[in-house]
């Protein structure tokens, strides 16, 4: 189908699908939005400036920030980047759009449930609440509808990895003797990690935390809930920054003017996710009793191994860029870098979300070593950690690439191209601010997730500077931050408005210096590496759920709920459950 | 946006020396910023758990 | 597969930081005997704590000539007890576990900082050094008061400590 002059816009080629991914990137916007306005608030509360509701009730805000930010906002988005890259590089459209919108409807049914829940926690006349945080550790007890709802939305999204599957099912019956186009190599290898890793929570969620939630088990074991989170806790960081790392690879060269320097490696990188992001999750745990040292050791071998393919990634991406800039002109070791195009968001975007990202491998290889975690577990030093990596590496390059992709499913012109330079510039430096600010007030023992932390029987000591300053940089970070959202949603609701155009670039991503055919066959047996990466999975978490489950078994005890849902609910379950039992009997 | 296309480099070609040079600077800084932080912060600090009781 | 020598060199370079980072963590296991908090501790009915011959009278204990044992109920919102005070110069050994959810037990500005998980006693062991005053908080939400949540360990003189306390 074409129109006219342009007949190679993503939405020419693939209407259908466009309007899926429109529905999925306006989904995920709405919830950066929300998300985003809760992280102003959570700042303003905490240094005290600004508390518009009492600190009991704080923990609603950082609850709804979390799950719509790192579940909501991201998820959605990459969902529909995969799309479009398995849509694109297979040159095929999806198998079956009922299954493709039925995904949509779970995972965008199930972000409402659960978000009504939280913030039913604002309001003392709404019998809902979940004011539990993003990691739900039992004992504390959500509304039963909150853990339903986060089902639903990882059922959708595993829905959705299917679905790019059976894309290539169906073009390898066609293909057989070709190699698998990097983005959709990509696209695959994710949804396997993603399903293994994700098995973990789905099993606290539906086996524990549900029927616990409608009283129709008494207690779970919380070591065990805890640690099945963290089996899909470290992994699930991945599932964000895998569609980051493949508009890096795919995308990133040919903006910066160049060819991705090796597809070879791209696929190394990958596959070396899919066996490795899984087994590392008792990493957020080195600090539990009732986990021996010797299997935190073993991750933390595992969590430095991981960090290879993003060590390998920054330097392919580099080069990619790096044969661009020399493409357009640039020399020497260093002068080719203003060769690059930094007047365009696009590019600038994520330039500067990797070039944050660098400085996350800091903080991240302090959070991996097993003793030196002592220093900053819990404190504000993770949470300036996570800014820089789901905050910015991951959220900046969507927004960036919003600017490139918002065209191809609209047939619109950006609104205001200096503008979203503006907005990608405004949050690199407010996060610099603010993460900055949460690391050093991290070293000085300030923890996290508190709604105040202004304590009474001491002073927290910076090392350098005060508190006082610390928590001026964090609000002018926050501020900045929260401004360059405003700048985003304006453009993007701006280009939505506006009139179709005929000068848009077509569809397509980068070319390769080195391409598939250099790359060992051996990679794209999907089959294999899936078998590896649960056997790993397998060894690194079979001993210590044993060990767990040994000590308590499987339920228990773990304290009672806290706080205890509705009542009727609970009686209402009970009910049914010992009418369903009396029946038996 | 139109790339400024001045010339094409191909694979043979292409040297990147550039890479080479950012890449190494970050592996100073990385192995620099580690020696600080496990030495000074962290062994420095007051208070580090030395055993659990057998 | 072809991989430029300028990416064997970064490999190369990777692995090194990699294996660098992880004989640090060792030497620092083993070379200066930083230990992890783990499953030595015992296993606890969270809701018989007051049964447990040591955690149903938490305090202060001798238990050395330079060692003490510190016996800690953590609860939604506040330790038990709040303040503990142990002499300069000594081995103190601390014991916590969770009568409800999931607190830690963080002194603030030091190295000391664990998890307390409701079912699981914590055992982690410090050596304390020149008396100062260390304040302690939980850093794991607990619930909607849990920034109220603080309490003291106070390193005095040795002349000064009063012994045993309830």
């Amino acid at each position: 189908m074409s129109l006219g002059a342009n007949s190679g816009t993503y939405l020419d080629q693939f209407p259908d699908e466009a309007k899926l991914i429109r529905a999925t990137f306006y989904s995920s916007f709405a919830a950066l939005f929300v998300g985003a306005l809760m992280g102003l608030l959570q700042v303003l509360h905490r240094v005290d400036i600004l508390r518009l509701i009492p600190s009991e009730d704080y923990y609603s805000y950082l609850t709804l920030h979390a799950v719509l930010l790192v579940l909501t906002f991201t998820i959605f988005f990459l969902v529909g980047v995969f799309t479009w890259g398995v849509t694109t590089s297979l040159d095929r459209g999806l198998e079956d759009l009922r299954y493709t919108w039925a995904w949509y409807g779970l995972m965008a049914g199930g972000s409402l449930l659960a978000g009504i829940t939280i913030i039913g926690g604002f309001f003392d006349a709404i019998p809902l609440s979940a004011a539990v945080l993003y990691t739900f550790y039992a004992p504390l007890q959500a509304h039963p509808l909150f853990y339903v709802g986060l089902a639903l939305f990882i059922v959708g999204s595993w829905f959705a990895g299917i679905d790019w599957f059976r894309s290539w099912w169906a073009w390898k019956r066609e293909n057989p003797d070709e190699r698998i186009p990097l983005p959709t190599f990509m696209a695959l290898t994710t949804t396997l990690f993603w399903i293994i890793s994700s098995l973990g929570v789905a099993i606290s969620v539906v086996v524990f935390m549900i029927p616990w939630s409608l009283g129709l088990i008494d207690q779970v074991n919380a070591l065990l809930t805890r640690t099945l989170f963290w089996f899909f806790g470290h992994a699930v960081v991945y599932f964000w920054l895998m569609p980051a790392y493949m508009l890096w690879y795919v995308m990133l060269p040919k903006i910066s003017g160049g060819k991705l320097f090796s597809d070879p490696l791209a696929r190394v990188v990958f596959v070396l996710f899919l066996i490795l992001s899984t087994p590392t999750g008792i990493h957020h745990q080195y600090l539990d009793p009732g986990i021996a040292e010797g299997f935190k050791f073993i991750v933390m071998v595992n969590t430095m191994f991981l960090l290879l393919p993003s060590l390998l990634t920054a330097f392919t991406v580099v080069a990619s860029m790096e044969h661009g800039a020399r493409q357009r002109g640039g020399t020497g070791y260093f002068g080719w870098l203003r060769a690059l195009p930094w007047r365009n968001p696009v590019f600038t975007g994520m330039a500067l979300a990797g070039l944050m990202f660098a400085a996350a491998g800091f903080s991240g290889m302090i959070n991996a070593g097993m003793n030196i975690n002592y220093l900053v577990h819990n404190t504000w030093w993770v949470v300036g950690h996570f800014h820089l990596t789901v905050g910015t590496a991951v959220a900046l390059t969507f927004m960036a690439t919003t600017y490139w992709f918002l065209p191809q499913l609209t047939g619109k012109k950006i609104w205001n191209k200096s503008l979203g330079l503006a907005q990608v510039l405004l949050w690199f430096i407010g996060m610099t601010f603010m993460s900055n600010a949460m690391h050093r007030a991290g070293l000085a023992g300030i923890p996290r997730r508190t709604a105040e932390p202004q304590y009474s029987g001491f002073d927290f000591q910076p090392a350098a500077g005060s508190v006082a300053e610390l928590n001026m940089q964090v609000v002018i970070g926050g501020t900045l931050l929260f401004i360059s959202t405003l700048l985003f949603m304006l453009i993007v609701v701006m280009t939505v408005r506006g009139s179709k155009v005929d000068t848009l670039p077509a569809n397509g991503y980068a070319e390769t210096l080195s391409g598939p055919e250099d790359a060992p066959l051996v990679l794209d047996n999907l089959r294999l590496w899936a078998g590896i990466a649960i056997a790993l999975v397998v060894l690194a978490y079979a001993l210590p759920l044993a060990s767990i489950i040994g000590r308590h078994g499987l339920f228990g005890p773990g304290g009672s709920p806290s706080p205890q849902f509705i009542d009727t609910v609970v009686f209402t379950g009970q009910a049914i459950f010992d009418s369903l039992v009396g029946v038996i009997r | 946006m139109s790339s400024k296309l001045r010339r094409e480099i191909g694979h043979d070609e292409f040297d990147p020396k550039g890479t080479l040079a950012l890449i190494a600077i970050y592996f100073v800084i990385i192995s620099a910023l580690w020696v600080f932080m496990y030495f000074v912060e962290f062994l420095g600090n007051d208070l580090t758990i030395v055993g659990t009781i057998l | 597969m072809n991989i430029h020598t300028y990416e064997k060199f970064w490999l190369a370079a990777s692995m090194v930081l990699i294996v660098g980072f992880i004989l640090t963590i060792t030497y620092g296991t083993v070379g200066i005997g930083v230990a992890m908090v783990d499953d030595s501790g015992e296993t606890i009915n969270p809701e018989n704590i007051n049964d447990h011959p040591k955690f149903s009278s938490p305090g202060v204990e001798q238990v050395g000539e330079n060692e003490y044992d510190v016996y800690i109920q953590v609860v939604q919102f506040a330790f038990l007890p709040t303040e503990v005070e142990v002499p300069a110069h000594s081995t103190v050994n601390i014991h916590l576990t969770s009568r409800d959810v999931i607190h830690s037990y963080s002194v603030v500005g030091t190295n000391a900082n664990t998890m307390v998980i409701p079912g699981e006693v914590a055992e982690v062991t410090v050596n304390v050094d020149e008396p100062k005053e260390y304040g302690v908080i939980c850093t794991e939400y607990c619930g909607s008061g849990h920034h109220n949540m603080e309490g003291k360990l106070n390193v005095v003189p040795e002349e000064e400590f009063e012994g045993d306390s309830q």
